[in-house]
């Protein structure tokens, strides 16, 4: 629909600019010398009114055949022949209002006098519609303008909404409580292991710390710290736990958000292998081909276990964090059947460059003054 | 204090049990009688072994510790152990002795232990499966239904049930084919089940509304419920109107 017919206040101040254009057609009408005032007037006005009403068509060619995308032949053709149209029926309209006009006492021979203007106003006709014309891509030029910023306003607060979430994800209190207490029981029998333990722990805390305050990182970084994660989980499950992999060496070079793939795993954990009596494996596969990047993760999953609340959320996050950087070019797929709960993302395989880029300095967070 | 108290340890993690077997070894008055690693062991052995006090993991794969106190046929005393620490009110509205949260000191423990010797003995009023049933939390509808069967449990969803039928003091719940006999009255179960998915269509039958055909004239005043897969069931009158309510017709 045309911005103008959107709101009602808009529509009137539109038919308002109209009014000094009726004005001018009147007295150019009457100009010549061949009609009385009001005669002019009463062809002028209506022939604005039309006028006006005409001008909104503009819009949807206007839109149709942008000003730095079209064919330019094309494009002058296409504006003149609406041109002419324009023009043509306009004229017309006013031959008819002339006919109509000379019914009526002191209005005689209107339509003569109107046949004798026809070539001028055929002029002023067509410099109106190709200054409406102009009107319209300027009005589109800057909704365009407008409309790119919200797109981008849009990314950027869904990439630091995603971020936000990611990094409050990023160590999950009861995966830390849990490793604890598996540090604790092999104090007691396994000293040496509980030393171990706490090394792997540290590690995977400092490397997802580091991690996370970049936004983009090699895939190789990103399955190194889930190895790290599955790789202390072991420990707490035992044999409940498996890890497969199978990934393309060549992939591990490829950029991805900074823990994109951490929430998947830890789903894969707590959803998967948390409620499984045998529990299973979690089988991590990475294929790069044709200039995508394709990432699949698969594990068990008991059909009975308690609806969760938390893991459509990671799908959902994850999801969200693709979209704002190929928005069109990236694809996350769940599924879940007989037993096994499968998610695969894909998106365009890009080397992040070796060149050291300059990661986003860390927010340094000012101790702020409680208020009371 | 001559008798020593029975426990059993339920935790899906072994490290976790070792744990607690250990700082258990230090108190004398405490026998570890065994360990299970899931809400399945835990109904057995509880049920085998009679132990007196339970130490229950909360997060368990197929039975939560909540579950396995829903369905224990008898009155034991029981310490939570776990992560997190969202259920701890949840715990105390079912009289848990106590709730310990991972990891915990030798001194936390022993504090848990001098509440259970103070429990152990008194017989609650409530049966466990009443306490559980009324702190359900924010009371939401349940979307599995739980039996016991000997040394079995069934595990059926909400969804699966086509209709419950009530007989005496059990219900007997029809689903995808099978029959479970539960010790539950139909109102208790009508309670805990989502109240627009369940219609009680007559004092002895609650209706699963996904299965239901269409309705149809039987006598006078009264009619028959005709199920997708071409069962029929009674509907009494004030069934009939409940029915009318929720579909709206």
């Amino acid at each position: 629909m045309h911005p103008v017919l959107a709101r009602r206040v808009r529509l009137d101040l539109y038919l308002l600019a109209w009014l000094p254009i009726a004005a001018l057609l009147t007295v150019a009408l009457a100009i010549p010398d061949r009609r009385p005032w009001w005669e002019a007037l009463a062809i002028g006005a209506p022939l604005a009114l039309a006028a006006a009403f005409m001008s909104l068509a503009q819009w949807p060619l206007c839109r149709g055949l942008p000003i730095e995308r079209s064919n330019p032949i094309r494009f002058l053709g296409s504006h003149l022949i609406s041109l002419m149209l324009s023009v043509g029926v306009w004229l017309l309209l006013g031959a008819s209002i002339t006919l109509v006009l000379q019914r009526f006492p002191g209005f005689a021979d209107s339509y003569e006098r109107y046949r004798l203007d026809a070539p001028s106003l055929a002029v002023l006709g067509a410099l109106l519609f190709m200054v409406v014309t102009m009107l319209h891509y300027l009005m589109i030029s800057f909704e365009d303008t407008r409309d790119a910023e919200r797109v981008t306003l849009q990314a950027q607060v869904q990439a630091r909404d995603a971020e936000l979430r990611a990094l409050r994800a990023q160590v999950n209190p009861h995966f830390l409580f849990n490793g604890l207490n598996a540090v604790a029981s092999l104090a007691g029998s396994d000293p040496a292991r509980a030393r171990t333990m706490c090394v792997m722990l540290a590690d995977f805390l400092r490397r997802s710390l580091a991690l996370g305050g970049r936004t983009e990182i090699m895939l190789g970084e990103e399955l190194d710290l889930a190895d790290r994660y599955l790789a202390i989980e072991r420990v707490r499950f035992g044999d409940r736990l498996r890890v497969e992999h199978d990934v393309d060496p060549e992939a591990s070079r490829c950029a991805v958000p900074a823990l994109l793939l951490q929430p998947l795993v830890e789903n894969a954990v707590t959803h998967g292998i948390a409620h499984s009596l045998t529990g299973g494996a979690i089988r991590i596969t990475v294929r790069r081909a044709a200039g995508r990047l394709d990432i699949a993760l698969d594990n068990p999953a008991d059909p009975d276990r308690p609806p969760s609340q938390g893991s459509g959320l990671g799908i959902a996050n994850v999801r969200s964090r693709l979209a704002s950087l190929h928005p069109r070019a990236m694809r996350v797929d769940s599924r879940e059947e007989d037993g096994t709960f499968h998610i695969e993302l894909s998106l365009p395989a890009v080397e992040k460059d070796t060149a050291l880029r300059p990661t986003r300095a860390p927010r340094v967070q000012q101790p702020s003054q409680e208020v009371a | 204090m001559s008798e020593r108290i029975k426990a059993l340890i339920v935790d899906d993690e072994p490290l976790a049990r070792q744990l607690l077997r250990e700082y258990l070894s230090i108190h004398h008055d405490v026998e570890v009688v065994a360990e299970c690693g899931n809400g399945f062991e835990a109904l057995k052995s509880v049920t085998e072994l009679e132990p007196d006090l339970l130490f229950l993991d909360i997060q368990m794969p197929k039975l939560d510790g909540f579950e396995v106190l829903e369905l224990l046929d008898r009155d034991v005393a029981v310490i939570f152990v776990t992560a997190y620490d969202q259920h701890a009110l949840r715990a105390f509205e079912i009289h848990a002795v106590d709730y310990l949260l991972k990891p915990f000191s030798p001194e936390r423990l022993a504090d848990a232990l001098t509440h259970a010797r103070a429990r152990i003995g008194k017989p609650s009023a409530l049966s466990a499966a009443q306490l559980v049933a009324e702190a359900r939390p924010d009371r939401r509808a349940v979307d599995r239904i739980l039996v016991r069967d000997q040394a079995n449990v069934h595990v059926v969803a909400a969804a699966q049930v086509d209709y419950i039928e009530a007989q005496d003091d059990y219900v007997c719940i029809h689903a995808e084919g099978k029959q479970y006999l539960k010790n539950q009255t139909l109102s208790d179960l009508e309670e805990q089940l989502d109240e627009r998915r369940f219609v009680r269509i007559h004092r002895s039958y609650l209706l699963n509304l996904d299965r239901l055909a269409r309705l149809e004239p039987y006598a006078k005043d009264s009619r028959v419920a005709v199920l997708k897969d071409g069962r029929e069931l009674p509907v009494s009158r004030a069934g009939y109107t409940r029915l009318r309510e929720l579909i709206g017709t």
